[in-house]
């Protein structure tokens, strides 16, 4: 019996001279937790390294109790594992539900009918169940994407990772994604790389901040958020004391920063003041860091 | 939405039971395939123009299966291949391994060698064994030529495009390598043309996955070439092996990776002997008859 939890330690990846994950620890058990970092954070390479995509260079992955580096183990991980990498190509000519169903036959689904109701089931959860006989390339790109995460579906995996779900996927489906995935977390890790904040302080309990390739903070969304509390005011002009201002569409100015003036105009923060308050204001992207080879 | 979340899991259907399934379904993107339509339908009805009296020499009919099967069947496996490779990240982390996706891959080569062996049956019905038009060969000899013109590169075709797909990114190389062999077999061909007693230049001719056997000379005669076609078929059944091989290595690791590498040391030189008893066998020179 297969329980839904993983674990890294010590955890590193290099790409040549280039260190995209050092010294990553990490306990997940189920639940959807998100994952936020500048690009080239690591994001990406962990996520990858999750879904046996790619081993480590350093430290032990364990997912479901199995090593991913012993092969009949990478398996029995895959039999659990749905994965929707950053970007997916379709072999042209396939509509939506051939692709679905060519990827339910490779993850082990034989059974013809079975195998139809599956992929009608995870069509219908991200809204495709009538474009199924539509060809992939004749859709716009939030229908591709939504292929894309359906395949990602089948089966209700035990360990379910999305790199950014939800790029070019409009406000109703992503509510409509949110309760999916809601769901699926009550048995199941759902790990969730994304740059839509709303959608972190929406469904995940637990958030995960890589930079540069490091764990920066990992805990209760509600305790980053509460790191920035009495730290994000309003003011008619941009404040020189915050790390970062923004004009808002009231006209007013967003101030996040450490040290908030006297008699400012506090405001609630949002997961997002506090993402920019842990990074130090910084919304640049920071390359990953080069070590000596 | 109305759809449910109940977990759905199969149970972990046994290897061999997804390779079938598999295999089923890369057969009928196969068949469906324009170019293996287009390849169907050439090698019928070049088939069937070539029952006509007139023929008088097997060289003029027996070319074309090798190359629609054969070389168009190739192009056709290496589009094939390549065609899942965009969805790579996703299909890479499913639980069927690279290794018996390829293996189903190659499984697709059946159809071609079928169709290869069905043109073969409709040869010999037009040009029965015995018949004038395959020069001095014993008729056992006569079968062994078209079988290795015919229904052979049928199945080796498609598996060479396999082992491209797995291993070459470009996008046109099947159709080059198509190029390379079709120039190369008429250089070889042209050759013994001019040297038709020559030991290398039977080698040299039968150094390919594709030999011609026999020559109409003028209105009556035909000269059967040097070479063994036994042989020949074995070192093409040899070249079949290695494309299998290198196509399975892809992605193979541990053990199954140690025994490719081991048969891959193998099978090479079995193939060399193979063409070499192939260029050395047969007619000592060319007879005609």
């Amino acid at each position: 019996m297969l329980t839904a939890s993983i674990s890294l330690r010590d955890v590193g990846r290099r790409f040549g001279a280039t260190r995209a994950l050092a010294d990553v620890d990490l306990d997940l058990k189920p639940g959807v937790i998100g994952l936020l970092g500048p690009n080239g954070a690591g994001k990406t390479t962990l996520l990858r390294l999750l879904a046996t995509a790619l081993p480590p260079t350093q430290g032990q992955v364990s997912v479901l109790g199995l090593d991913p580096e012993v092969p009949a183990e990478r398996t029995g991980i895959r039999r659990q594992l749905g994965y929707l990498p950053q970007e997916v190509g379709f072999p042209r000519g396939f509509t939506a539900f051939a692709f679905v169903d060519y990827i339910a036959l490779l993850k082990e689904w034989t059974e013809p009918a079975a195998r139809h109701a599956e992929v009608r089931r995870v069509l219908d959860l991200v809204g495709l169940s009538d474009l199924g006989p539509k060809r992939i390339r004749a859709m716009s790109g939030g229908q591709r994407r939504r292929v894309a995460l359906a395949q990602a579906l089948l089966g209700s995996p035990l360990v379910l990772i999305l790199d950014e779900p939800t790029t070019g996927v409009d406000p109703e489906q992503r509510v409509t994604l949110r309760t999916v995935l809601a769901e699926i977390a009550r048995t199941s890790i759902v790990v969730l790389s994304t740059h839509q904040t709303e959608d972190v302080a929406a469904l995940c309990e637990r958030v995960i901040v890589l930079d540069r390739g490091r764990v920066r903070y990992d805990g209760p969304v509600t305790d980053l958020v509460g790191q920035a509390a009495g730290r994000v005011w309003l003011a008619d002009e941009p404040d020189p004391a915050a790390s970062v201002s923004w004009r808002t569409g009231t006209g007013r100015y967003r101030n996040v920063g450490v040290h908030a003036r006297d008699g400012v105009e506090h405001v609630e923060p949002s997961l997002e003041d506090a993402y920019l308050l842990l990074r130090g204001g910084s919304p640049e992207s920071k390359p990953a860091e080069e070590v000596a080879s | 939405m109305s759809a449910t979340l109940a977990a759905a899991r199969p149970e972990a259907a046994a290897g061999r039971t997804t390779f079938v399934a598999l295999a089923a379904r890369e057969m009928r993107r196969f068949v469906v395939n324009p170019v293996f339509l287009f390849v169907v339908g050439m090698t019928a009805w070049t088939t069937w123009a070539g029952r006509s009296p007139s023929v008088t020499e097997i060289d003029t009919v027996n070319p074309y299966p090798a190359i629609f099967l054969g070389g168009f069947g190739m192009m056709a496996t290496f589009w094939l291949t390549r065609s899942m490779r965009a969805s790579e990240p996703v299909v890479g982390v499913t639980p069927t391994a690279l290794s018996a996706r390829t293996a189903a891959l190659c499984t697709v080569a059946v159809v071609p060698f079928l169709c290869g062996c069905l043109t073969l049956f409709a040869f010999l019905h037009f040009h029965p064994v015995g018949d004038s038009v395959y020069g001095a060969f014993s008729p056992p000899a006569q079968v062994a030529v078209l079988v290795g013109q015919i229904v052979v590169p049928s199945l080796g075709g498609p598996l060479l495009g396999v082992a491209l797909g797995c291993w070459v990114r470009f996008p046109g190389a099947g159709f080059v390598l198509f190029l390379i062999l079709y120039g190369w077999v008429s250089l070889v061909t042209i050759l013994s043309m001019s040297h038709p007693d020559s030991t290398p230049v039977a080698v040299l001719r039968l150094f390919a996955p594709f030999a011609f056997f026999t020559l109409h000379g003028n209105a009556a005669d035909v000269t059967a070439w040097r070479g063994s076609p036994w042989f020949f078929t074995g070192w093409q059944l040899a070249l079949c092996a290695i494309a299998v091989l290198v196509a399975l290595l892809r992605g193979a690791e541990g053990r199954a990776r140690f025994r490719i590498i081991g048969t891959l040391s193998v099978v090479p030189v079995a193939a060399v002997i193979m063409l070499v008893l192939a260029g050395t066998g047969g007619f000592t020179h060319a007879v005609t008859a």
